[in-house]
């Protein structure tokens, strides 16, 4: 039988037709009636509850996780309104789905843990190769989260994934699982079995200026930077007042120069969003940061971004040895669509010529990004990042 | 004083080894102190170096802000371009106005990425009507179409073509609209048509963390224009569609009142030939017996008959002659009508046609010393024709030529081969008729007679149709002579007319076509 994979995208208007379209297209794409896992993303222009019980309908029996993007790529478009459908038919690919609700009510790292013993209860005695997952936005301080899923599933243990994500409001994101919509919440999938993974994911933003120390932190709030409160560091560089900085109307700013923590033997940065901004100057990160880190403002551009795509894809390619990909999937920062613009889809397309034209592509835009590092000793841990692209292969 | 006391002697050691000790640690001292102002001079410089290089950055920031923020709106003004054309290209290729607001819809909600787009137009009764409505609540369109009603204010301003919008409206009337509209960012601008104010065109997000641009005022702009247009092309399309179904109605009407009659004088002329035929062989054989009796009595077999008797009786056989050759030619007119009689084409040479032709004539045109003359294009091939036929026609052009040209008059044959395209055929006359044949045989039978009123000229193929003039009325004939003639032309698919000046001679025309 081996592994047939399914791909169906549609925006029509109608909710329902829509994703009657994208779940028939995924379906014959498949050739094979029984779709075994299915992934799907959605914009929030989609009231779920009007096309999961379609999609669930078409795609019968088939395991369902999903979220809400900001955009959705395909192999051959950047799109910014639609639903993908991704659906996996294989009997040499296992899957063990999970979710966990209720996240910010929960101690993270016990969430973490009892997230990843779902999904090898459901995932049984096969190779594990990699577990994917998508995360609320609301969920900031996702270290915890992330140890509790490391210390179930292994400290390296290739850990890909993406917060869910409504085109920057923070408010109108979802999770699905099966039949369900889910908010706070994460759903994942195990992936294993007669199958192997490349990941590797690259951002493409260099430091800028001096570097600074982080006096006072909790959690993903910055208090004080260099004995000043955080948000100097920003009104420094933007020249903008504390009331406009306060309003909020810095934020899509701090988006494009977001702040980085060195990682590592310093070869590689951290990204941290920063999302708002307290009266007493204090920042709010997407992500934890921690006390006495060194931080700088980071900057990027359309080259540097591309150029990273492609050092990602190289790395993807290389740890495939040769062989053939039979899927692709992208998880990338809204971030970097924003800094990329209309050129967004030369990124997928140089990707597209690194891993084969003819392999079946799909991706979203999210908030914030759980992928394994690169740094110079080899050891990938995972880490929360922002403004990332991450490239999954599976073969 | 001698020092020999080895406590002073140790004492004095520890003295000196003190001040060398003392003087030592000054000079560490010393150098030490020069280290650290050496160092705290390389981190003031080093401090230097980053607060420069910080203001390096803060220049790079400032420069990078505003080449993000100029390839932003390039971006937007290119995307909305990409936008403008492909709505445009939308609109543009259908007339139907329901179809081109569904793809409206699709354009403004998929391409701009408007999260509302709302476009009312007003109905055949004036009133506005949504066409195209996405996010907005039916409680919404409800307050959006009662304050249209009410503010003639806004509504003048728009209809003279002026726009509202998030960016350049005054604060009260942005938020206003704001409110009504339930959008934070917005445009809404006039639809106009060359009448005036065709409808309204409103756009916005509820987020206001997608904000406008003037590249997106300018877009919807664009937009409405082109709805506007559209809207006209439609309504003018709609307009000559119902004049044409209007048009074609009355035509189909007309056409089957035609047709009707066309039935109607079809089975006329049907039961008219029917008649004719009926008639014609009823009459046939009692007149064969009359005609049998005449000539029995007048050979004086019965018995001999007196003088008187036998001139009557050759009156009777004359008139008898008469009347079966008048009923022979309605019989054919009739068989030819009905298609009855099929005519037996066989290849014939023209020349040979008029020889026989004149052979018969020669006598007449003798006794009344017209001059006669034959002119016939060597070139004309051999071509399918029923040769008794075609004589039948030559014989009864020519016998009208003679019969109506006075003593020592002219006539004059020309046969000549001819192109379709070459023709000049009257105007009442269609070469359609002449179907896909392309050479024919145009013959002219020229006389130099007393020629044929205008008035007669339409009617004088009809049967039993007889000018009334001085010859006619002394010379008797039946009147369908050239009626047979016709007939048998079109039975060879080709077409017969007549030209003539009163007084001056006539001229009869008639193209054969080659087969």
């Amino acid at each position: 039988m081996g592994t047939h994979i399914g791909i169906g995208f549609s925006q029509d208007l109608d909710a329902e037709i829509a994703a009657k379209k994208a779940a028939l297209q995924a379906k014959t794409q498949l050739s094979r009636n029984k779709a075994h896992f299915t992934l799907l993303l959605t914009t929030i222009h989609y009231d779920p509850q009007a096309i999961l019980p379609t999609i669930r309908e078409i795609l019968d029996e088939s395991q369902i996780i999903g979220c809400s993007t900001g955009g959705l790529i395909l192999s051959e478009k950047i799109q910014m309104r639609g639903i993908l459908l991704l659906s996996i038919s294989s009997d040499e690919i296992s899957v063990g789905t999970a979710y966990m609700s209720d996240l910010v009510e929960h101690h993270e790292t016990e969430t973490g843990i009892n997230f990843a013993k779902m999904s090898l209860n459901n995932f049984g005695n096969q190779r594990r190769d990699a577990f994917l997952f998508f995360v609320d936005n609301q969920l900031r301080t996702n270290t915890f989260f992330l140890r509790g899923l490391q210390q179930t599933l292994g400290n390296m243990f290739p850990l890909v994934g993406g917060t869910s994500c409504d085109d920057f409001r923070f408010t109108n994101n979802f999770q699905i699982y099966e039949k369900n919509i889910l908010k706070n919440s994460a759903v994942g999938v195990l992936l294993g079995g007669k199958m192997g993974v490349a990941v590797s994911s690259r951002h493409g933003w260099r430091p800028l200026g001096k570097p600074r120390f982080i006096d006072k932190a909790s959690g993903n709030i910055i208090h004080a930077i260099d004995g000043q409160p955080a948000a100097n560091l920003y009104r420094e560089y933007f020249d903008k007042s504390m009331d406009e900085i306060y309003t909020g109307k810095l934020s899509p700013l701090t988006i494009l120069y977001p702040l980085g923590i060195p990682i590592e033997d310093k070869k590689e940065y951290l990204l941290r969003n920063v999302i708002d901004i307290l009266p007493d100057g204090s920042i709010i990160c997407q992500g934890d940061v921690s006390e006495g880190a060194e931080v700088h403002i980071m900057i990027g551009n359309k080259e540097s971004c591309r150029q990273a795509a492609m050092e990602a894809a190289q790395e993807v390619h290389h740890t495939l040895l040769g062989k053939k990909a039979k899927l692709i999937i992208i998880i990338e920062s809204l971030a970097r669509l924003k800094l990329l613009g209309r050129m967004a889809y030369q990124e997928i397309a140089e990707i597209k010529k690194i891993l084969g034209p003819d392999v079946p592509l799909i991706g979203m835009y999210s908030h914030g990004e759980f992928c394994p590092v690169q740094s110079r000793n080899q050891f990938k841990k995972t880490y929360y990042q922002n403004g990332s692209i991450v490239i999954t292969a599976i073969r | 004083m001698k020092i020999d006391d080895p406590l002073l002697l140790s004492l004095v050691g520890l003295v000196f080894i003190f001040i060398f000790v003392s003087l030592r640690l000054l000079a560490v001292v010393k150098r030490r102190n020069q280290k650290i102002q050496e160092l705290q001079a390389l981190l003031q410089n080093l401090n230097a170096s980053f607060d420069h290089l910080d203001q390096q950055a803060k220049l790079i920031v400032k420069t990078d802000l505003e080449l993000t923020k100029t390839q932003e709106q390039l971006d937007r003004r290119l995307d909305g371009l990409d936008t403008l054309q492909k709505a445009s290209r939308l609109i543009s290729t259908t007339l139907d106005e329901k179809e081109m607001f569904r793809r409206l819809e699709e354009s403004l909600t998929v391409d701009t990425g408007f999260e509302k787009n709302l476009i009312l137009i007003y109905d055949k009764n004036h009133e506005l009507k949504n066409t195209v409505r996405r996010g907005f609540p039916d409680n919404n369109l409800a307050d959006i179409l009662s304050y249209f009603k009410k503010d003639l204010d806004l509504l003048t301003a728009l209809r003279q073509g002026q726009s509202f919008s998030s960016i350049n409206s005054p604060e009260t009337t942005k938020i206003f609209l704001q409110k009504l509209l339930k959008v934070q960012p917005f445009i809404l601008t006039p639809i106009l048509k060359q009448d005036g104010l065709a409808g309204i065109l409103c756009v916005g997000n509820e987020s206001p963390s997608n904000p406008l641009t003037e590249g997106d005022e300018e877009l919807v702009s664009i937009l409405s224009s082109q709805i506007g247009q559209a809207l006209e092309n439609s309504r003018l399309f709609e307009e000559i569609f119902h004049s044409r179904q209007e048009l074609e109605l009355k035509v189909q009407e007309r056409t089957k009142q035609l047709t009707a009659a066309l039935e109607k004088v079809q089975n006329v002329s049907k039961m008219k030939s029917e008649f004719i035929s009926a008639v014609s062989h009823e009459l046939r054989t009692p007149l064969t017996s009359v005609k049998g009796y005449a000539s029995l009595l007048m050979t004086g077999k019965l018995g001999k008959i007196p003088q008187e008797v036998k001139e009557r009786l050759e009156k009777i056989n004359y008139h008898s002659d008469n009347l079966v050759k008048m009923i022979n030619d309605l019989l054919d007119i009739a068989r030819i009508e009905s298609g009855r009689t099929e005519m037996a084409f066989d290849k014939c040479d023209i020349q040979n046609i008029i020889e026989t032709v004149s052979d018969l004539l020669t006598l007449q045109i003798k006794e009344k010393n017209i001059e006669w003359i034959s002119k016939i294009d060597d070139n004309i091939p051999k071509f399918l024709a029923d040769r008794n036929q075609i004589e039948r026609v030559f014989i009864n052009l020519a016998g009208n030529a003679i019969k109506f040209t006075p003593v020592k008059g002219k006539i004059t044959l020309t046969i000549g081969l001819k192109m379709k395209s070459e023709l000049s055929l009257p105007v009442t006359m269609s070469r359609s008729s002449l179907k896909d044949f392309e050479k024919m045989i145009l013959v002219e039978i020229i006389d130099t007679g007393i020629g044929i009123a205008d008035k007669d000229i339409p009617h004088l193929f009809d049967e039993f149709y007889r000018v009334d003039n001085e010859i006619n009325q002394v010379v008797k004939g039946t009147g369908l002579g050239l009626s047979l003639v016709r007939k048998i032309i079109e039975a060879h698919h080709g077409q017969i007319w007549v030209t003539s000046q009163v007084n001056k001679g006539s001229c009869f025309h008639f193209i054969l076509p080659i087969q």
